[in-house]
Parts: C-alpha cells; structure tokens; sequence
C-alpha cells in the first residue's frame, strides 16, 4: 500500500507490538502528523509461533515475529510513508531489514545513555553467528529534543537521516507517548471483535 | 599363523543402481611357522588359489527416512483504519491573549505525567469512530497544539470532566457545587470551537447568572467573542439571526418569550422584522429561519427538570446538534427531575417508571458527578451541624394555637381539602418557627446574633440564607451592627454584582442576607466561612447549592454550616423527609442502599400533621 513516491505531510510511525497470553503477539502501527493527530492505524490478528518455529528459530524466533512477521507486514499496509519509524521495543528493531525507513528505539527518558550493550572486550562475550546475538556493542543512543533514541550499530547512518527528517519538530514531540495510545486502540479493537 | 587378506570392500550402494561382482582379488598366505628366519620368500605361482565364495549384501535397506519440516510464512491478517485529515486549529476569533510562544501558565504540558485521554461515549459504536477518540493526543496535548492558556492551573479532575464533555452530544456534569463546572464547560467549548467541531454555542442560564458566565468566560477564554442576547423583541431577533457568532448567552426567561422562533423545522421559523434594531417598523415581514446550534449547553439545567413546563418545551424545540447539561443536582426531588434534563439530552433514553437503580445504571456514561471529597483532598472541610433550638415561649404559643387551628380546619374541609391547604399551613408554621408573629421573638435570631459577634469579632463574614425575603429584610434590621447586605429578589438585577463586591470587599460588612432563590446558584463566595440556614428549603439539593456558595475552590479555611431546626415542629419532620431525599440521590449515583422510601408523596405532606391523604400521591411537593 505504501506509496514512497507519494507526497505526504510530514508523518510518524509508531510500531510497537504487544504479548498478550494466551493469544500470542498483536502488532500496532500509529501513523500520526507532525503534530500528534491520527492518520492511520493498522493493527495484526494475533499470531503464535509453532513448536517447530520456536525450535528451529532459537534465539533468533522473536527478532523475526516482531520485524520480519508483523512490522513488514504493518508497514505494508500503509499509505502514508512516515519520516521515521518508533518503536518501544529493542526486538522491533528488526524490521529495520524490511524497509529503507530508519527505526528509532524510543527509551525512557530517565535511561541512562546507551554506548554498548555488551563491550567489545568483555571476557564473558560470546560470539554468535547469527546476527541477532553476535557480539560486540548492538545499540547506540543519543538525544533528540526530549527524546532519547537508540539505534543498532549497524543502522548508525540512520541517525543523521532522523535529525535531518525531524529538524525544527523534535523539540515538541514526545515520541514515548503514542505507544500508550496503540495499546489502548489494540485493547479497543479486540474487545470489539469479541 | 594365518592371515587372510580381503582386499575387497562393498562398493557405495545407490538406489536405483546395479551392480555386477567384481573380479576376485588376490589372495595369498603366508606361512610364519618358520622361526629360524626373518626373511620370508614367496613364490606368488605357488600362492595362487582359487577364488573363495563371495557374499553379496543388499545394503538398499538402510536408505534414511527424510522428514521434512515446513516453515511457512505465516499470513498476517490486519485491519486497516484511515482517519479524515485532521482540521487546521482555527484561529481564535479574536486576537488570544496567549500565543504559541508563550507557554499556557499552568497549563500541563504535553508531557505531562499523568495525561488525561478522550475516551469515546459509550454510543459511539463504530470501531473505526472509537479508535479516531482514543488515538487522539492527550487532552493537555489538544490544549497545548491550540496554545490555549488557563489564568489558574486546572485541577486534574478538571481535565478529566473536560475529556468527558468534548466527545459527547448528550452529557450531563453533575458535579458537586464549587468544583468548577464552569470552567470545565467553558474550556471544552473553548477547544471545540477552536478544532472547529463547533461554529454556534448557545449557553441558556437563570437570568442572574448571566454576568456571572460573561466574567468566567472573559476569565478562562477571553478569545472567544461572547454575545448576551437582550433588549427588547426586535432586538433579541436580530441577535438570533447574526451569522458567525460564536457563542450566545440567553437566560431561561427569555428563551421562554421567543419560543417561537425556535420552534418548527429546521430553516423554517417565526416571521420577524427584517433589520437591525432601531431599524423602521414598517420593514416587511420576513420568516425568520430557525436558528440551529452546533452546540447547547444548559446551566442549572434542573430548571428544565418539570417535563411539562414551558423552560422544558422550549429548550428542547431548540435545533441542536449537541446538548449538555450542568447542574449539581441533576435529582432534587425524585427521578422525574433526571428525566425531563434527558428529555432534552436524548428524549425517551430513561423514563420515570424506571427503578432508581436501573436508572443510575442507564446514564452512567452520560453523568459525571464527583464529590469534593473525592477530588479535593485539599479543600478544607465542611462541617455541618444542625442546631436544634426552642421556640421562645412567646412562638411556642402562636405555633401551638397556629397548628392547632389549621388542622382541625383541614380536618373540617375533608375530601375537599388540597395540596395547596396544607402548603399554606406548612408555610405559617415555617414562619412562626422564624419569628413570633405578633411580638417578633425569635430563638433563631438570638442564636444568630450570638454567632455573629464571633464571627465579625475575627473579622469573618457569613451568608444568611431564608426563603423569605420578608425574613431577611426583617434579619436585616435587627443585625444591623454587623453591616449586613442583603441579596433576594426584591433587589434589583443590575445592583447585585455590586452588592457581591461590597460584600467581599469591605470589611465592615460581615453578613450577606440571601434567599435561595437568588443566591443559591452560581456565586462564588468564597471568602465567607460562615453559612446559616435560617430556615429549610424544601429539598436538600437547593440548600446544597446554596451552602456551595462558600465552600468552593479558593475557600481559605474550614466552611462552618449551622442548619437551625427548631424542635417538635413542622421544621423537625420536613428535615426527616429531606434526608429521605439525600438517599434517593445516593442510590442515583451512588451505590448507596435503597432508601426507605423515595420522594415527598401527598401522603407524607399529610402525614406532617397525622391526616389522612384524600388523592393519590402527587409529584412533589416543591
């Protein structure tokens, strides 16, 4: 659905995605104006991982639910292409394989600043192959406005993209926010359906 | 020793494929029975020997099993919800006092802790319409986009009965007096004119208070332009007919005389003169189209609360698009009240065969009503006590005899006698308990006096209320030496707002004289921690009102409120009846237990002085 070459207002996306037992995972995604209205929402029906899934996918079963599962399908769904893309959750960031839109972790603003998860000379660290548990620092952060963003290492580039996109708006926007507002619509939308 | 070499090895077995034996191999022995040498010598012709039997194994058996474990991509089913582009934030009609770069002084911010969020009506029933509220931004935030700044900071249960009121097209707030419905109404009319969801409001009140909500509007959205339809017939039609107006006050009064003009279709209306005021008479008529409000909101709406009466008809022949209601006491006497305010809101949702609780039930999602014990941690106290006084020997008398004579002439009117005969004795005896017909004694008055030297003497003031004005103007000469002002019908309109000013300014005047009717609604006396009531109104939901005067927001201290009931009188059964009333609201919107018994019938306003109700029961009895 989404349309790159479209002209749009500047817009927002908000993906985050919920673990609600016994259903399994609802995925939300807000598309909102600069100035916090609405435009879009899509949400998933639940979805659950097989054993088999859970098996074969390891360590590695979350990161494709949330990113490749549920986010790519979200983000397909949508009209409006935002500036950014926010979420809540350090596994959402997967999605980030699934589209050219950078993806900001919005940590709480009380966290302390993010330079590495797991330092590269840890004695303890571990050495994977798969990527979502190679070692070395996986996350960096840094303040936007009110904000702190965290970004993967691997998408660092991202962040010139996001203080470019969200120059003269950052200050008034509390990108922490929305996602209570994705619960609260996701809570909505199952109860309406039962 | 014999060692017998096989040089052979089963060859790789494939499915599918043949195979054919392979040569013999080669085969020799050697003989090591020989010690005496290390070197053996052999002569390969005299090893050579016949080739041996060869077994063949088919080894196709242990083929191994394949299983095969699908990973599908699992399809997702999503819901998809579009919203309408959000409208500009209209500019404000007039140049605001605050603009985007000045922060709202006390305003929450965006980012406020705890923001308050607008949650959908219950009626509203389509998802998509549901999501579009819930996924708003919160309200702090609605306000801070619209740079819309408050003079005082709102108290978070404020921005609660805010969210409450902007989604809704029928509401009541209901709020106990002096928690600041005003200001709640004002502010979510305030952000939906400037959201434009609203271009007309209409705001009805009693007459007195219009002033009242012109200086709160002037205090809490001085950027909307406030229209006060008055003057005379030609003039108020001119007003009705201004386009682009954004909020029209009108009181209850004069809504009554042009009826007319709201009433029939919507576009069709009364004829009226074409022009403005001042305009020749000699116009030609022209129809007058009926005019149509985005909005109506109805202040001290239990004054709509008689389904038949002409306030009622009027209002709800008003073409509207929403209704809300403020009152803090949306049931004075019986449940009937509620339901005519709804035949306004949303005609025929409750009736009055309906039971109490039932009905609480029903209109939950349209009644905010919270107490100031509730939201106000923090506002002082109010302390009630009800003083039980004798009457002087001198009203004991006049009231014996007075109630002797009244019924035995009710007795002697038997199935003639009405509501309105035993209203008039109820009302004589009221007043004896006041004061001694004919000498003037009276044990309120001195009880009275007793407090007011206190009070003035700390330089309090205190708020007298009567239902009589002939007793507060009699109040009125004897409490002289305490500067009393008085404040009741017989006072002109336009000299009350000067009055109140008085009253909280000057500091030699320590008591206000106020009839229920004139003072109960509206004020805001705050400044006075003193409240008497001189004698009982008929339901407690008006002396609520009136005792809510002074305890509001802004009170400085603990609110003393003195009830002066005299004893074995009329006084001391119409109080046992008002707390049967309390219940019922209880039950309304509480989850109180249900009361003994539910309203003031005929039987009881008989029952008063031990006769035999003759009719059915009637509504009520005020």
């Amino acid at each position: 659905m989404s349309n790159p070459g479209k002209k749009s207002p500047p817009a927002l996306g908000f993906l985050t995605i919920l673990r609600q037992e016994p259903h399994g995972l609802f995925g939300g995604y807000l598309i909102l104006n600069a100035l916090g209205r609405p435009l879009e929402f899509h949400c998933t029906a639940p979805i659950k991982p097989n054993r088999a899934q859970e098996i074969l996918y390891g360590p590695t079963l979350d990161a494709f639910l949330y990113g490749e599962q549920i986010g790519r399908t979200l983000l397909k769904q949508a009209g409006i292409e935002p500036l950014l893309i926010c979420t809540d959750q350090e596994t959402t960031l997967s999605v980030r394989e699934h589209t050219e839109l950078p993806v900001a972790l919005v940590l709480p603003q009380d966290e302390p600043p993010i330079e590495s998860i797991v330092p590269e000379n840890s004695p303890q660290k571990i050495l994977r192959i798969d990527g979502a548990h190679r070692g070395g620092p996986k996350l960096l952060s840094f303040d936007l406005g009110r904000n702190r963003l965290a970004l993967p290492t691997r998408s660092e580039d991202d962040r010139r993209k996001i203080v470019e996109r969200l120059s003269g708006i950052a200050e008034n926007l509390d990108l922490a926010e929305p996602f209570d507002r994705i619960r609260g619509a996701i809570a909505e939308a199952r109860q309406a359906i039962r | 020793m014999s060692i017998f070499l096989d040089s052979w090895t089963p060859w790789p077995v494939q499915a599918g494929y043949s195979w054919a034996q392979p040569p013999a191999p080669e085969v020799g022995s050697w003989n090591f029975s020989s010690a005496a040498s290390d070197k053996i010598a052999v002569n390969a012709a005299s090893l050579r020997m016949s080739p041996p039997a060869v077994v063949a194994w088919d080894c196709g058996s242990i083929l191994p099993q394949a299983i095969s474990i699908a990973l599908p991509r699992t399809k997702i089913g999503t819901r998809s919800f579009v919203f309408p582009a959000p409208l500009e934030i209209a500019s404000p009609p007039r140049a605001a006092s605050l603009n985007k770069t000045d922060p709202p002084s006390g305003c929450a911010s965006t980012g406020s802790a705890n923001p308050t969020r607008i949650k959908p009506p219950r009626d509203v029933i389509k998802l998509e319409d549901r999501l579009c509220y819930l996924l708003q931004p919160s309200l702090e935030a609605l306000l801070s986009e619209g740079a819309l700044g408050f003079p005082f900071r709102p108290f978070p249960y404020q921005f609660e009965g805010v969210a409450f009121l902007y989604p809704r097209h029928a509401a009541i707030l209901a709020d106990e007096m002096g928690l600041g419905k005003t200001m709640q109404a004002i502010t979510a009319v305030r952000l939906l004119l400037h959201r434009g969801e609203v271009r007309n409001v209409l705001l009805v009140c009693p007459k007195p208070l219009v002033t009242n909500w012109q200086r709160e509007f002037q205090q809490w959205a001085p950027e909307i332009p406030v229209m006060v339809v008055e003057g005379d017939q030609a003039r108020r039609a001119w007003q009705w007919r201004l386009p682009d107006v954004p909020l029209r006050i009108a009181n209850y009064e004069l809504l009554c005389r042009d009826r007319e003009l709201f009433a029939g279709e919507k576009g069709s209306g009364a004829f009226c003169r074409n022009g403005p005021p001042g305009a020749s008479h000699k116009r030609r008529l022209t129809p007058f189209p009926r005019p149509h409000f985005d909005l109506v909101v109805l202040d001290e709406s239990q004054r709509i609360k008689n389904r038949a009466g002409a306030t009622n008809q009027v209002v709800r022949s008003i073409s509207r698009r929403r209704g809300w209601a403020l009152t803090g006491t949306p049931v004075e006497n019986s449940t009937e009240d509620l339901v005519g305010i709804f035949e306004f809101l949303a005609p025929g949702f409750i009736s009055a065969d309906m039971k109490p609780r039932k009905i609480g039930r029903t209109v939950s999602d349209y009644v905010l009503r919270r107490t100031k014990d509730a939201v106000l941690g923090e506002l002082p106290p109010k302390m009630v006590h009800d003083e039980p006084l004798e009457l002087s020997p001198e009203q004991r008398a006049s009231y014996t005899l007075a109630e002797e004579e009244g019924v035995v002439r009710l007795s002697e009117l038997g199935d003639s006698v009405s509501i309105q005969h035993v209203f008039e004795l109820v009302l004589r005896l009221k007043q004896i308990c006041n004061f001694d017909p004919a000498t003037g004694a009276s044990a309120k008055l001195e009880r009275l006096e007793a407090d007011l030297e206190e009070i003035a003497e700390s330089g309090r003031k205190a708020i007298v209320f009567s239902q009589w004005v002939q007793t507060l103007e009699r109040l009125g000469e004897r409490l002289n030496r305490f500067g009393p002002l008085q404040y009741h019908g017989k006072i002109p309109a336009k000299r009350r707002d000067e009055i109140i000013r008085r009253f909280q300014e000057d500091e030699s005047r320590h008591v206000i004289l106020m009839s229920y009717g004139a003072g109960g609604v509206g004020l805001n006396l705050q400044f006075a921690n003193y409240v008497f009531l001189f004698d009982r109104w008929w339901n407690p939901a008006v002396e609520d009102q009136a005792i809510n005067r002074a305890h509001r927001i802004g009170v400085d201290g603990p609110v003393h409120v003195t009830r002066f009931v005299t004893t074995d009188s009329i006084e001391e059964r119409i109080d046992r009846i008002l707390q049967e009333k309390r219940e019922l609201f209880d039950i309304i919107f509480s989850d109180a237990e249900t009361p003994r018994k539910l309203g003031l019938t005929h039987e009881e306003l008989f029952g008063l002085f031990r006769l035999k109700c003759p009719t059915l029961p009637i509504d009520v009895a005020a």
